[in-house]
């Protein structure tokens, strides 16, 4: 299923040094399994960064997220700009890396106290940022992770593959997920 | 009657007898101070603070690899947390690895101060008195809290630094495979060897002040010439780069004597540059530490004088390939040079000046002042001041490079910040339109990892600074020249408003340059603050590159809030060691504004300043091991401190988790009770991607417990305010910080108590417009707080 298999996805690529040494890469995924991930999850969770504020594309995919009812945790600031087209993110104040700390701990119930997240997602970040955090979240939890940025992320569980150089495949790609939600 | 002073002496009446005396003790010695709990701690003595320290803001590991390399039974695999061949799970050897980077950070600062007080022992002799100015009599608070002494001389400085070099061994020795099992305990030990670089960081920084006649504390010192376009290229020109200025000084004091100073410019770059203007405010700064490639590439340098720290570790090769001769100073960075020590002045200049030799170690401080001046004169005389190196001789060259690029994005993978060189270039190329490669100066930190990533040899720096020449040339300003200390009657004045929270906060914005956005950010982030009239501090890189962003009016930020530490005063205290001032000045409002005692005391102060002092420190872009020890450091003194983006690569963070409400208790003094109270500050150490985060954290984090309503209503009106401007609406968690309706904003007070009421259950007497009923807590104009036990012990005994 990894989308290495089909040609018209470029191939999966580290987007630094730093992340050679991983025991475990993230399979590189299809739009569709994305989906199909987020569609099986019982509590998922999307968390949106600082980059919805340099990319309003980025704002109109996670409205469509909160649309599909798909709760939105935003970061950096990213509330803003979804307030403005409607939506209520769950979450506006804390940072990615306080939202981290919380998802690994198991008495955490959720930002609505009705229990943890068994699935996040994460659209907007900066890759190098954001690698750290799904690195933690690998190594001490049970959350599955889903990159869907334009970096393959190898440490998360599932990730886009590298789509820096085409961003309307990017876009489609995000298109996709929600199509098949 | 013979009076013992110290020195050799020679009893006449016996044959081959010397006495040589020491240190004289005096026979009592001076009781400044009741002795406290904790002087000199030892590595282990601190440890039940730290562990109620970790115990609400619990370490956060974020591991950059999955396995360990340290020693020769690896690699292993501690994914997941599993444990290495040695036993070690992943969570302790990242609080090891954090730990080692600590002590990397204190070493460096304490190895530093030890050069310097030894050399300056040598210069002026160890009874040159520590005169900080007269509005300074807390000379050394730090050393006061941690060590336990009170500092009179040059020579007093070696026993705070003995302590400390003493236990930056004592936690190296920890690190060792089979040692600690728990990360706490290593946390807690890089806490530890942190305290102790404050204390190296202000032996350094008080030495320089007495010695070299720095500014003593003076609010208002001169504004000196900051950027990159700022020296008369017609000058010899002396580059200085890196932290230890002992090296340097020499070179103004060589040029005074000759009546040449005016004849020459002499620019540093990073700290060094710091302390040059703080002895001489005719020495200028070029910038940051990433500027170094931007310098040298330019051709702006006819010599570079390094001496250590934070220094490009190909400094040499980059010096050889601009035809700049180097004169490497400090034994912590030779860089496989020859030490020409014992030559003379004109043998080293004719060996650099010819080319025989691409560069020197000459550690001898006299004569680096005599032989750059000679070296930068003859070097600009052989060019003629036509500068061979402008980044490309013309733009068809730098057109040719940029036609190279295939686009292969190589460099985009490589590069810190992931910067879209591809797409630069092929607009270029397409266009010939270089906007989109100038736009990538202003975050470039020309590291060169893209230079080497590039399959056509691109020298992509070059194409980018070239691209942004003229905007770089002209970005320049003035920095307000480093003052050191704070002064104890401005402590006396701003003492309590900010422990009552009328001040809201203190903002402290030290160190790199590894920022996630262009450098004007830093600027932005820093003016909503002094636009509120917080106090902002600053050092280090972050404090000249304030000095290099302008406004529309052409002002830099010390041109527009005055260097007093007071509300709306930007202060610059220094350069890096200079930090030690900042603890120090949280320190001192313990002591001057409520009579603490320091002297080995350091969980009462600490104590006292996380309960009371809003003081956050914010590091935009972190990336030095000094920066994670001197953060670190500020930590355990319950200072909390907000990072860039590129902060999380260090790996560990403190995070509190506010939802666990069993986590936020203190003990009151007034009520003899274990209270619980608001989560505030909720972090001591946090990581933000953008700079709207940056203001929000770091206004919520400015809250603390001790605010009084006066006070907690400010800091709320700011908090709010904030996150209704840059996220769109009222905060998450504001009903938290609310203990009554005197603590709401004035201008929302009717909208927040609905709210409060509609959405979180609290009860509301809308006749008297007063809380009933809700918060975690009622406020007590007399609360009193603590977390440790014997604090609470001492005030409530009797």
């Amino acid at each position: 299923m990894a989308v290495t298999k089909e040609e018209k996805f470029p191939v999966a690529k580290r987007f630094d040094i730093a992340d050679v040494q991983v025991s475990r890469d993230a399979t590189a995924v299809k739009p569709k399994i994305v989906a199909n991930v987020i569609k099986k999850a019982k509590r998922p969770l999307l968390i949106t960064g600082g980059q919805l504020l340099k990319d309003e594309k980025l704002v109109e995919f996670a409205v469509k997220f909160a649309e599909k009812g798909i709760p939105i945790a935003a970061t950096a600031g990213s509330s803003k700009p979804l307030i403005e087209k409607g939506v209520k993110p769950v979450s506006k104040t804390y940072t990615l890396h306080q939202i981290t700390q919380f998802l690994q701990d198991e008495e955490f119930k959720g930002f609505d106290g009705s229990g943890n997240y068994d699935t996040v997602v994460f659209l907007g970040f900066l890759p190098y940022y954001l690698s750290r955090m799904l690195s933690s979240l690998k190594h001490f939890s049970k959350i599955t992770t889903i990159a869907i940025d334009e970096f393959y992320q190898p440490h998360a569980k599932f990730s886009f593959t590298n789509l820096t150089k085409d961003r309307e495949l990017y876009y489609s790609m995000l298109q996709e997920v929600l199509d098949n939600l | 009657m013979f009076e013992l002073k110290k020195g050799a002496f020679v009893v006449d009446e016996l044959r081959n007898v010397s006495i040589h005396i020491g240190k004289i003790v005096e026979e009592e010695e001076e009781e400044w101070e009741e002795a406290g709990p904790t002087p000199k701690p030892g590595i282990i003595e601190l440890r039940k603070w730290d562990h109620k320290l970790l115990e609400r803001y619990e370490p956060f590991y974020a591991p950059m690899q999955d396995f360990c390399n340290l020693c020769t039974m690896g690699p292993c695999d501690l994914s997941m947390n599993k444990k290495g061949a040695c036993g070690i799970d992943l969570k302790t050897a990242k609080a090891r690895l954090v730990t080692i980077a600590c002590c990397i950070g204190a070493s460096a600062h304490t190895a530093h101060a030890r050069h310097l007080v030894d050399h300056l022992i040598e210069e002026y002799g160890e009874d040159l008195p520590i005169d900080l100015g007269g509005n300074v009599n807390v000379e050394a608070p730090v050393m006061r809290t941690v060590v336990g002494i009170k500092p009179k001389t040059l020579g007093d400085l070696r026993e705070a630094l003995s302590w400390a070099e003493k236990e930056i061994v004592k936690v190296l020795h920890s690190v060792h495979i089979g040692n600690e099992e728990s990360y706490f305990d290593y946390e807690s030990k890089a806490l530890h060897v942190s305290m102790a670089d404050h204390v190296g960081m202000e032996v350094a920084d008080i030495a320089q002040i007495v010695a070299y006649n720095f500014p003593k504390a003076e609010p208002n010192t001169p504004l000196v010439d900051t950027g990159f376009g700022i020296v008369d290229v017609s000058k010899p020109t002396i580059v200085v780069v890196g932290h230890n200025v002992m090296y340097a000084r020499p070179v103004t004091d060589y040029l005074d004597e000759q009546g040449r100073l005016d004849d020459f410019e002499i620019a540093g770059l990073c700290c060094t540059a710091h302390d040059m203007t703080r002895y001489s405010a005719k020495a200028k700064i070029f910038g940051p530490i990433y500027y170094q490639l931007r310098v040298i590439r330019a051709g702006l340098a006819d010599v570079v004088i390094s001496d250590e720290q934070c220094i490009r570790a190909d400094l040499l090769d980059a010096c050889k390939k601009a035809g700049v001769p180097l004169i490497a100073t400090s034994d912590a960075a030779v860089r496989g040079l020859p030490d020409v020590s014992e030559w003379p002045v004109e043998k080293i200049v004719d060996a650099l000046v010819s080319g025989k030799l691409p560069g020197v170690f000459l550690p001898v401080p006299e004569k680096v002042g005599q032989v750059a001046p000679l070296v930068a004169e003859a070097v600009f005389r052989k060019h003629g001041g036509e500068r061979k190196y402008k980044f490309f001789e013309n733009d068809e060259q730098l057109m040719e490079e940029v036609n190279k690029c295939t686009q292969c994005m190589n460099c985009v993978f490589a590069c810190p910040h992931s910067l879209r060189v591809d797409q630069g270039m092929v607009h270029a190329q397409k266009t010939g339109d270089l906007s989109k490669l100038a736009k990538l100066e202003e975050i470039c930190i020309a590291c060169g990892k893209c230079e080497q990533a590039c399959p056509k040899n691109i020298k992509i720096i070059n194409v980018i600074m070239r691209a942004n020449y003229d905007n770089l040339y002209n970005k320049t300003g003035k920095t307000r020249v480093g003052r050191g200390p704070i002064q104890d009657t401005e402590i006396r004045k701003v003492g309590q408003p900010i422990v009552f929270g009328q001040i809201p906060g203190v903002i402290a914005a030290v160190g790199c340059i590894n920022y996630p956005d262009e450098m004007k950010s830093i600027v932005e982030i820093l003016e909503e603050f002094l636009k509120r009239r917080y106090i902002v501090v600053t050092s280090g890189c972050h404090a000249m590159d304030i000095g290099m962003i302008k406004d529309e009016e052409g002002k830099t930020l010390y041109e527009k809030y005055p260097g007093d530490f007071d509300a709306g005063g930007l202060v610059n205290v220094g350069s890096c060691v200079s930090n030690a001032h900042i603890s120090g000045a949280t320190i001192k409002i313990a002591n001057i504004f409520a009579m603490r005692p320091l002297r080995g005391n350091y969980a009462e102060i600490a104590d006292y300043v996380l309960n009371r002092v809003g003081a956050v420190g914010f590091s935009w872009g972190p990336y030095s091991h000094k920066a994670a020890s001197i953060a670190t450091g500020f930590n355990r003194l319950g200072v909390p401190v907000v990072v860039g983006p590129h902060g999380t690569k260090y790996r560990r963070a403190y995070i509190g988790k506010p939802w666990k409400k069993d986590k936020w208790w203190v003990y009151d003094i007034k009520t003899k009770q274990k209270i619980n109270i608001e989560p505030a500050p909720d972090s001591l150490l946090v990581a933000v991607e953008t700079k709207e985060e940056a203001i929000v954290q770091l206004a919520r984090l400015c809250i603390r417990p001790n605010d009084t309503s006066a006070g907690r209503q400010i800091k709320l009106t700011h908090y709010i305010e904030l996150h209704q401007k840059y996220y769109g609406d009222l905060p998450d968690d504001w009903p938290v910080y609310v203990r009554s309706e005197a603590d709401l904003p004035l201008k929302q007070r009717e909208e927040l108590l609905r709210i409060l009421e509609e959405q979180h259950g609290w009860k509301i007497d809308w006749d008297k417009k007063k809380i009933v009923d809700g918060p975690i807590r009622p406020y007590d104009a007399g609360f009193n707080p603590t977390l440790v036990e014997e604090v609470y012990a001492k005030y409530t005994k009797g």
